[in-house]
């Protein structure tokens, strides 16, 4: 099994944060490429090594599994509850990040007025 | 006129990155790529293109795996022993690898391969050696050192051919992990 030290430590790289994200329906690789550009404004883009091996990843941690075998054997891949309590509490990692964040800056703007 | 060329590689492991330039400046001038040949690539003539190269490595892709190469716009050119491919596309495609996770995992899998040759090759290799200084003694055949020092250099041909990629795979990982 390949090895993943981001989702040993409950962390998701952005790569596999936005492949769960589009999977909360099921969709083919190619498709999740789309949905992921369309949904970052092409500012993430996954090319098609990095979304093959991650997608063999998640399907082996079971944070997603085969959804069936759609035309011309094409897989489908769908989340699984595993994967969408990782995806929640990742989200609630991320906001935590930018609420110390924006305080910071809130801090910062405070002493300069 | 020529229709094939070969080109010898700077080895995978090592030169990656140049070898696919070299491929690319080929394909400019309309040697385009064929196939792997034995310690490099075999070229074919034909109009220039204008294409990037990139290594992918996977044992036994499914159809899915190359169906996405395909809808990202990169054409398979090639494969070797269903494992290593080689794919083209258009300059300024998305790369295939855009997260340095991925690209951390294919040298990780590259470098456990070779280590799965090298190591037992080089234990191999101690034994033969020391069979062959054991012949020195009396009680050892002569043959018995002989074969065994013949042997021994047929391990480090092996050895060769997988520790060095092993340690090129290990310099890799350790510049990326920086």
């Amino acid at each position: 099994m390949p090895r993943n030290d981001a989702l040993e430590n409950g962390e998701l790289t952005d790569t596999s944060y936005y492949i769960l994200l589009s999977l909360v329906e099921p969709k083919h690789g190619y498709l999740i490429m789309n949905t992921v550009e369309q949904m970052t404004d092409k500012r993430i883009q996954i090319g098609p090594a990095s979304m093959y091996t991650t997608i063999k990843k998640l399907s082996a941690a079971s944070l997603i599994k085969l959804y069936g075998e759609g035309e011309k054997k094409k897989k489908t891949y769908v989340i699984t509850e595993k994967g969408r309590k990782m995806l929640e509490s990742e989200i609630e990692r991320k906001r935590e990040m930018v609420r110390h964040g924006e305080e910071i800056l809130l801090q910062l703007k405070e002493m300069g007025s | 006129m020529r229709k094939t060329k070969y080109i010898g590689s700077g080895g995978l492991a090592f030169d990656e990155e140049k070898d696919m330039e070299r491929l690319s400046k080929y394909a400019s001038k309309g040697w385009i790529l064929e196939k792997f040949a034995f310690l490099g690539f075999k070229l074919r003539k034909g109009p220039s293109e204008s294409v990037d190269y990139s290594v992918a490595y996977e044992s036994d892709p499914d159809e899915d795996y190359f169906a996405y190469f395909e809808a990202a716009g990169w054409k398979h050119v090639c494969s070797t022993g269903n494992y290593i491919h080689i794919f083209s596309a258009p300059k300024n495609t998305t790369p295939i690898y855009t997260d340095k996770a991925s690209i951390v995992d294919k040298y990780e899998k590259e470098k456990r391969k070779m280590a799965d040759i090298a190591f037992p090759t080089l234990i191999f290799m101690a034994i033969l050696f020391i069979l062959d200084s054991l012949s020195n003694l009396s009680w050892v055949s002569d043959v018995v050192g002989t074969i065994s020092l013949g042997l021994a250099c047929l391990t480090l041909i092996v050895l060769v051919f997988t520790g060095l990629p092993y340690f090129g795979y290990q310099y890799k990982i350790y510049k990326l992990r920086k």
